[in-house]
């Protein structure tokens, strides 16, 4: 009997959750002009998907965005790791005095919803010339990805005896040696886990950009892309759904590329 | 800082606190020699987190005892903008609203999460069967807006399923009403994050050890028996952190449904995050907004810490 449920039920639930998944597909491929807000669910022939991705890149001038948006998405989440992992060093080989209560200051920020922050944000960025800089959304996604980094890597980190450090010390390596040399690869697997959650986040961020930046070699992706849908008398939906597509297929492609790696990270962070 | 001894429940990994406890000690005591690269690894994320994220924290609290509109100066006006917000129907329909959200994203994407990680575990083609329940994550919250937005508009595209299959509610306006709108997009919203749930609970599954599974395999045990005796009890550390992400995530609850409704019709579907942003942005009216920015705060800090104190409590007696 539940050898036909179980299957039944994963089936009609997969089905579900890859519906939407065909209609974004199915209804970004059709040619503008040809398409019928009462028959989404019917695929047409003709295959619009590039044109209708182009149109999107030239209308939200993704062209400026993308190199922006790459480079948040790749430093900022490896400055966050590296600084994350240092501070679980120094807190758990390094023993860091009050450790503790500097870690919990440092993850507690995660409380704070972002939007506490967003208009303190605009205007220290306005003071101080970060507004609609790189550096200013680079410092700010930075920050942003250091509380979760630092929480995973000093939970990694109490996993690694002890005697590890010891020996290195007996060796006679200096503390940035044994930081760079044995315990950073050691948690190489932690460290991409981190990183990839926190580079989709980043890539998939709307708020910060919208707040923070405005010209369009500084603005991220995201804010881009929404500006297909109310510039005036918006895009054709088939242009948005296809502008969607186009920004989620570098995320996609790297969770499915990396899901074995993900989940085998997050579990030596756990234990 | 008062809430820094509530966040070190908050933190504390399941399983390590005795070890934490005794280390803390010792660090106490005796002076490492490490001390000062110990203060030089830890510097720069102490001062990226202590300049971008408490001292706007700190700016936004004291702008909510002011009445200011982003020009000029701040005028102090006391608790006057917690008075308004709480006599405020939209701040309570808000309030309702978020709740709805919090009991909504505990319920429904946990259970089908842990339901789907239990069912493929351990199964051929389990990593495969999971991949459907993945993508919608990494799919941009933009283009799951607009997805969204197109399946429930009023004869979108769930509609016309509805009605090729000759159901009931085929022109029912989904995002037109409150609280059915709230409804379906904490659906929506589930839709997105079941995918990892169930992974974080195929990582709970991997570290259980076989041994006791094995015994309660000979002694007969199979299907519900085993899951209730054997994997839940094992799985509870881990559920306790997943249930705990998802209420300070879904208290924060605010980019599908700006995407989606905006908050409306009127402002029937405002979560308090929603409602800040909106005073704050729109009406630019900042005292206002950042008093619902405090308060929202405080109930995200109160509440991971009830739950928390709740759930190691009874982890200890039982």
């Amino acid at each position: 009997m539940s050898r036909v449920i179980r299957p039944g039920f994963l089936t009609l639930l997969g089905l579900i959750w890859l519906a939407p998944v065909y209609l974004l597909v199915a209804n970004a491929s059709k040619p503008a002009e040809l398409y019928d807000p009462a028959r989404v669910w019917a695929p047409l022939p003709d295959f619009a998907l590039v044109d209708n991705m182009r149109d999107a890149w030239q209308k939200a001038q993704l062209g400026d965005s993308i190199p922006s948006s790459l480079l948040y998405s790749t430093i900022a989440p490896l400055t966050a790791v590296v600084l994350g992992a240092a501070i679980g060093f120094a807190i758990v080989a390094l023993r860091l005095r009050h450790g503790f209560l500097w870690f919990v200051f440092t993850f507690g920020s995660t409380i704070f919803p972002l939007q506490m922050i967003l208009m303190p944000l605009f205007i220290g960025y306005a003071n101080t010339g970060l507004y609609d800089t790189r550096t200013g959304m680079y410092l700010v996604y930075t920050a942003i990805s250091v509380p979760f980094a630092a929480f995973l890597m000093r939970n990694f980190f109490t996993g690694v005896s002890y005697s590890v450090f010891e020996a290195a010390v007996i060796d006679g390596a200096s503390t940035w040696r044994i930081f760079w040399r044995i315990y950073l690869p050691l948690a190489k697997s932690a460290l991409s886990a981190i990183f990839i959650l926190q580079a989709t986040f980043i890539w998939n961020d709307l708020l910060l950009g919208l707040t923070l930046s405005q010209s369009d070699d500084v603005r991220p992706i995201m804010p881009a892309l929404t500006s297909l849908q109310s510039t005036y008398g918006g895009s054709a939906l088939p242009t948005v759904l296809a502008g969607g597509l186009l920004v989620s297929l570098p995320t996609v492609a790297l969770f499915l590329a990396t899901q074995r790696l993900f989940a085998r990270g997050l579990t030596l962070g756990q234990s | 800082m008062s809430g820094s001894l509530g966040t070190a429940t908050t933190v504390r990994p399941p399983g390590s606190d005795s070890d934490l406890g005794e280390r803390s000690a010792a660090q106490q005591r005796t002076k490492t020699p490490y001390e000062w690269p110990a203060r030089a690894f830890s510097l720069p994320a102490v001062l990226l987190v202590a300049l971008l994220l408490y001292l706007p924290f700190v700016w936004t609290t004291y702008i909510s005892f002011t009445d200011y509109n982003g020009l000029g100066s701040p005028v102090w006006v006391g608790l006057s903008n917690y008075r308004d917000m709480v006599s405020d129907s939209v701040f309570l329909t808000a309030v309702g609203n978020t709740l709805l959200w919090v009991v909504g994203s505990i319920t429904l994407p946990v259970a089908l999460g842990l339901l789907i990680a239990v069912l493929t575990y351990g199964r051929r083609f389990g990593t495969l069967i999971r991949l459907p329940f993945l993508i919608p994550y990494a799919v941009s919250g933009v283009a799951v807006g607009v997805i969204w937005g197109f399946v429930l508009q009023t004869q979108g595209a769930l509609g016309q399923v509805l009605e090729f299959l000759n159901l009931p509610g085929a022109s029912t306006r989904w995002l037109l009403e409150g609280p059915l709108n709230t409804f379906i997009m904490i659906g929506a919203a589930s839709w997105q994050i079941v995918g990892v749930n169930a992974l974080l609970f195929v990582i709970g599954l991997q570290s259980i050890p076989r041994e006791p599974v094995e015994a309660a395999r000979l002694d007969g045990a199979t299907g519900w028996t085993m899951f209730r005796c054997i994997v839940w009890p094992q799985m509870r550390a881990l559920t306790t952190v997943v249930i705990g992400l998802s209420i300070v995530a879904s208290l924060k609850t605010f980019d599908i449904v700006w995407i989606m409704t905006q908050g409306g019709p009127g402002r029937v579907s405002e979560t308090l995050a929603l409602t800040m942003y909106r005073e704050t942005f729109v009406l630019s009216d900042y005292g206002q907004g950042a008093a619902i920015a405090v308060f929202l705060s405080v109930v995200t800090f109160a509440a991971s810490i009830i739950y928390l104190r709740r759930q190691l409590s009874g982890r200890a007696t039982s």
